[in-house]
């Protein structure tokens, strides 16, 4: 051995198409991230290994060259995984616009893979119901229906269904319907199959899922039991946002698209948090999307004709462990993920965020960090003043699956390098077309003043600011534009934070509005994604 | 060589088969007897209560199965409402006092569509022992069906046109190349063919096919079905010229296609050729993506250094000579080893 002394960990993130590692190691005492790799997962841990020592090797303390595979064994491996086994759900409702979409939205964001949905008023026959849920493989069944002050035969009937078409024994039953009729549908199964949850629609004018979102949650964890919950990526990545809220006193909004799932977590400065797993809402699931070929044809402008896009999204669906090698598939990548992103804001947007932190391969990875900040931009929309930063070394995963009393410390030890800012952007709503949305005066300490930048509804401006650097935004919003919050003043002061793109001012509107002919929507496409993605050698 | 195929059973099936039975892919393994829409039978009227009180003189509750004659509901004193046929009784309605139940339709048979013996026999499941190879692919549209494989290109990298389909491929499993357009998968259904293996479909054409199909047996001029397998990708992407070969070399022989699971069982073959995600210097290659996808090739190198392909995505490629003359370099997660693995 080296008298070269080291300190080392493996943060080790191992998805379901895609597994990352990374070492990081003390550097004149302080933790830093050392180096990365990602490989597809399966090519095996020790070609991961083997990745992680060519790297180590090529840029690390030549003196350890012989050494690293012996370091490696004596360093401490944080590791996060994706769920093995998604659990499989029939959900069975009355109604498809109000109870079976309730339900269907909670079991989505719980972490369950719908794998057969049924109302009655789907349009099927009764007969090719109970078909469909005779020849369900699921896990567990769902139902709802009917409003908590009635005992709705219909509901009965939804419930019925299930006990014809399941196998006693064969999964839990979930009755998320009328209140009221709680005891009669457990009657209709074997002793202890049926748990009763708060009804998602109560009433015909209130929807509250959270308690049903959480009993699935709960439900699926014991299903998944076998995998130690806090190493699930889907648990351990909303964790380090957590952690990063409560230790920065921010509100952070979360968004991690894989190639298979999809996590949605917004964090709390005082700690707690509301996370949506997407168990088929990541690349592989854009495909499935209502209208998805087209949708990303449009919003992507340079990706292709649409049959072109819909053979991109079917190859994210049968080949997730590839990797774009034409511009116009990477456009379509990305722009699936724009459609992905802003499919899960639609479930509940959240009021404004400090900071908004994407991860995942497409989005931490992407090549130029215009393209990350767009997806991240264009899919939330974060309306007001929001830092924006990706998990470039993925290393919030491993992080978060640290025991309790560790996670603190090891999200403040690796601060400098737990995720890559891209700058701060500023997005408002309202106006039309052509008018003023902001003007807008950035003012760095020490700089000389430069004359307000006037953005017009439609724009997308972007103003160098490196990392590191800050700045004060003067933020007049033209007429009949907001920027989320009430106001008194008509301008606004707040604090910018730079980054690898700097500061975005978008005055796109919310939700963005394309133009219908296709030669004026490429062209303001085109101007937008130029806007972006300037050369970084001019971000100073 | 054998491979194990899972038939699943639905809820009530009758299970004709035992483990250790010699199956054949028509035989029928199972039957079941499915609902055939709904029916009310008055309860309240003929107990001569009211709906709430002929509520609580249900003797069945709602999803069980019936069989002509079953009691639904008593009142204790001789009045009684049976069942009118084998049904499932699905609730009660308390606003008119009937009871909704689902008749059951005449016997249809599950069948397994492989050839095999049965290892196993679950009220869910039937397990087959297939003798022969299977082929995964990645899509597919359909049933399942059987029939002999035929070759119907020359080349993995053809394409299969309409005009190449006749009569003669009626029943048949036609063995494609790089494109199968809705034009010739149109013509193949016309012809009765049983199944396409193809290397790559647009996923617009087959989609398009899939719509018309649902289209024609919606108005009931659909018979029968062609089941669709696509072995590589979307788009025009040829079949791996190994595998091409292994399927050229069993071309007669009996195969069985499962369209929507994407899976191809070859009776009494040997092996397909193997595939390896991580493919190593010398290895014959077959490209996975844009613009190499389904060509093949020999991994000449793996770079150094992390690369940045043509899109500006950064990864660990590998220099590839083609076959069609072109040396590119290509990410080594766009890259499949193929046939012999046993370089590098």
């Amino acid at each position: 051995m080296s008298d070269v002394s080291t300190e080392l960990a493996l943060l080790v993130d191992v998805g379901s198409a895609w597994a990352k590692a990374g070492v990081i190691g003390r550097v004149r005492g302080r933790w830093r991230l050392v180096t990365q790799v990602a490989q597809p997962t399966a090519w095996g841990a020790a070609e991961l290994r083997r990745g992680l020592i060519d790297r180590l090797v090529a840029a690390g303390d030549p003196r350890l060259a012989n050494e690293w595979d012996a370091l490696l064994d004596g360093a401490t491996r944080i590791e996060c995984h994706t769920a093995h086994n998604p659990g499989r759900l029939a959900v069975v409702a009355v109604s498809r616009e109000v109870s079976g979409s309730s339900a269907r939205r909670a079991a989505e964001a719980a972490g369950w893979q719908v794998i057969e949905a049924v109302t009655l008023d789907d349009g099927r026959t009764l007969a090719d119901r109970l078909s469909r849920l005779q020849s369900a493989e699921v896990d567990a069944w769902l139902v709802a229906g009917g409003f908590d002050d009635g005992r709705s035969p219909r509901a009965m009937e939804a419930a019925a269904l299930v006990a014809s078409a399941r196998l006693p024994d064969s999964g839990p039953v979930i009755w998320a319907g009328s209140a009221l009729l709680g005891d009669d549908v457990a009657l209709l199964f074997e002793e202890g199959a049926v748990s009763t949850v708060a009804n998602p629609r109560p009433d015909a004018r209130r929807e509250e899922t959270g308690p049903l979102r959480d009993h699935l949650q709960a439900v699926l964890r014991a299903i998944v039991a076998d995998e130690d919950e806090r190493h699930l990526a889907s648990v351990a990545f909303p964790r380090a946002i957590a952690t990063m809220a409560s230790d920065g006193g921010l509100r952070i909004l979360g968004i991690d698209v894989g190639a298979r799932g999809a996590v949605h977590a917004v964090a709390e400065p005082d700690g707690t948090s509301a996370v949506r797993v997407y168990s088929t809402g990541g690349l592989a699931g854009a495909v499935d999307v209502p209208g998805a070929a087209a949708r990303v044809t449009r919003i992507a402008g340079d990706a292709g004709d649409e049959a072109a896009v819909a053979d991109t999204l079917q190859t994210l669906r049968a080949r997730p462990t590839t990797v774009p090698q034409l511009a116009e598939e990477l456009s379509a990548t990305q722009a699936a993920v724009r459609m992905l992103i802003a499919g899960m804001v639609e479930d509940g947007p959240p009021e404004a965020v400090d900071l908004v932190v994407g991860a995942g391969r497409t989005i931490a990875a992407a090549p130029h960090p215009g393209a990350a900040a767009r997806m991240l931009l264009d899919g939330v929309r974060p309306i007001g003043v929001t830092q924006l930063a990706v998990d470039a070394g993925s290393v919030l995963g491993p992080l978060g699956s640290l025991p309790d009393d560790e996670i603190h410390e090891g999200i403040t030890l690796l601060a400098d390098d737990l995720v890559v800012p891209l700058g701060t952007s500023v997005v408002c709503r309202g106006g039309s077309a052509g008018q003023l949305a902001m003007r807008v005066t950035v003012h760095r300490p020490g700089w000389p003043s430069h004359a307000p930048i006037e953005v017009r509804v439609g724009q997308l401006q972007v103003v160098p600011l490196a990392a590191g650097q800050e700045a004060e935004l003067l933020i007049e919003p033209g007429p009949g534009i907001t920027l989320g919050a009430s106001r008194r003043s008509p301008r606004i002061q707040a604090r910018a934070t730079g980054g690898a793109v700097g500061i975005m001012l978008d005055g796109r509107g919310v939700p963005i509005a394309l133009p219908r002919r296709g030669d004026d929507r490429r062209a303001v496409l085109a101007a937008w994604h130029d806007a972006l993605s300037r050369d970084l050698d001019r971000v100073t | 060589m054998s491979v194990l195929h899972r038939v699943r059973l639905p809820v009530g099936a009758t299970v004709l088969v035992e483990v250790g039975h010699s199956v054949e892919p028509a035989e029928v393994l199972a039957t079941r007897r499915p609902a055939s829409g709904g029916m009310s039978v008055p309860i309240a009227s003929r107990l001569r209560r009211s709906a709430a009180d002929a509520a609580d003189l249900l003797a069945v509750r709602p999803g069980t199965a019936l069989e002509a004659g079953d009691r639904i509901a008593d009142d204790g004193h001789g009045r009684e409402v049976l069942a009118p046929q084998a049904c499932l009784f699905l609730g009660y309605d308390l606003d008119d006092g009937s009871a909704l139940v689902a008749p059951l339709g005449p016997t249809e048979p599950i069948l397994g569509h492989v050839r095999g013996e049965v290892t196993s026999v679950t009220p869910d499941a039937i397990e087959i022992r297939v003798a022969g190879a299977l082929v995964t692919g990645v899509g597919g549209s359909g049933k399942a069906v059987h029939g002999e494989l035929r070759m119907a290109v020359h080349e993995p990298g053809d394409e299969l046109r309409a005009g190449g389909i006749d009569v003669s491929a009626t029943g048949r499993i036609l063995v494609g190349g790089s494109r199968a357009s809705a034009e010739a998968l149109t013509r193949a259904r016309a012809m009765g063919v049983a199944g396409i293996v193809v290397g790559g479909v647009l996923d617009k054409e087959l989609r398009d096919f899939e719509a018309a199909q649902r289209r024609r047996r919606e108005v009931g001029g659909a018979r029968g079905d062609l089941a669709i397998v696509i072995v590589e990708g979307f788009g025009k992407v040829g079949i791996g010229a190994e595998l091409f070969a292994w399927f050229r070399s069993h071309e007669g022989r009996v195969a069985s296609v499962f369209g929507a699971t994407a899976r191809v069982y070859v009776y009494e073959a040997d092996a397909p050729p193997p595939r390896r995600i991580l493919a190593r210097p010398g290895n014959r290659v077959l490209a996975l993506r844009r613009p190499f996808a389904g060509i093949g090739g020999e991994l000449l190198r793996v770079l150094d250094q992390p690369h940045a392909n043509g899109a500006g995505v950064v990864s660990r490629s590998a220099l590839v000579r083609f076959e069609d003359g072109r040396t590119a370099v290509v990410p080594l997660a766009n890259l499949e080893a193929t046939g012999d693995l046993s370089g590098g």
